[in-house]
């Protein structure tokens, strides 16, 4: 790990945190919840992306599979609030 | 002298940081629903497929399978980034969200049935 590549990794992050308090700071004062899911599937990308760039800065694939999961639990959630807003149930 | 790789993966994770923080001020910015909707559905969708691609590009030399579940990463947030913004943009219209009284043209009025009566409506 070369002094470049960490330090672009290290502002990466920091502006990964910064993009993930605005979702929060949406998801704190949005309307309605069509708002709040929108900013929740957002927040999912932010934790995909600090995810990846943790891989990257720790040399190691053992996080990489959490992006699988991350991926899919942000379209079922928003999958299931989308449901729940149109019919009033879920299934 | 910092390697092409290295340069390359630098690029890439920067690009797509780039793109995710412009969903956040996109999020906090726009003005109704949809448009924050669309900075969410498509800056966010390729700001993860650049750093994910910049974390397979790192690993690709120590790692043989990296490259499957990179590209299998990127095919998977390609098909079910649009879906969710879909689902929920349709839901939000049918649930009488209010528009941004700068929107010039709603052409969905009159073809979908809207639905006053539901829960999250009543705020």
């Amino acid at each position: 790990m070369s002094l470049f590549l960490s330090t672009v990794l290290m502002l990466c992050l920091v502006a990964l945190l910064a993009s993930g308090i605005l979702c929060l700071y949406r998801m704190l004062i949005g309307p309605k919840a069509a708002d709040r899911a929108v900013a929740f599937d957002s927040l999912a990308a932010v934790f995909i992306c600090i995810i990846c760039v943790f891989c990257i800065r720790w040399d190691s694939v053992l996080y990489f599979d959490a992006v699988w999961i991350l991926m899919l639990v942000g379209f079922l959630g928003s999958a299931a609030i989308a449901k729940y807003l149109e019919k009033g149930r879920v299934f | 002298m910092p390697s092409f790789t290295e340069i390359l993966v630098a690029g890439l994770c920067l690009l797509g940081t780039f793109l995710i923080v412009l969903t956040g001020v996109g999020l906090v910015r726009f003005p109704d629903v949809f448009c924050r909707m669309h900075a969410a559905g498509k800056a966010g969708t390729l700001g993860v497929i650049l750093v994910v691609l910049g974390a397979t590009v790192h690993f690709a030399g120590t790692d043989q399978d990296i490259w499957m579940r990179g590209i299998l990463a990127v095919f998977f947030q390609l098909l079910t980034s649009p879906a969710a913004t879909h689902l929920l943009a349709r839901a939000a219209y049918l649930c009488d969200y209010p528009l941004s009284e700068r929107t010039a043209v709603d052409e969905l009025r009159g073809y979908l049935p809207s639905r006053p009566d539901q829960v999250f409506n009543q705020e």
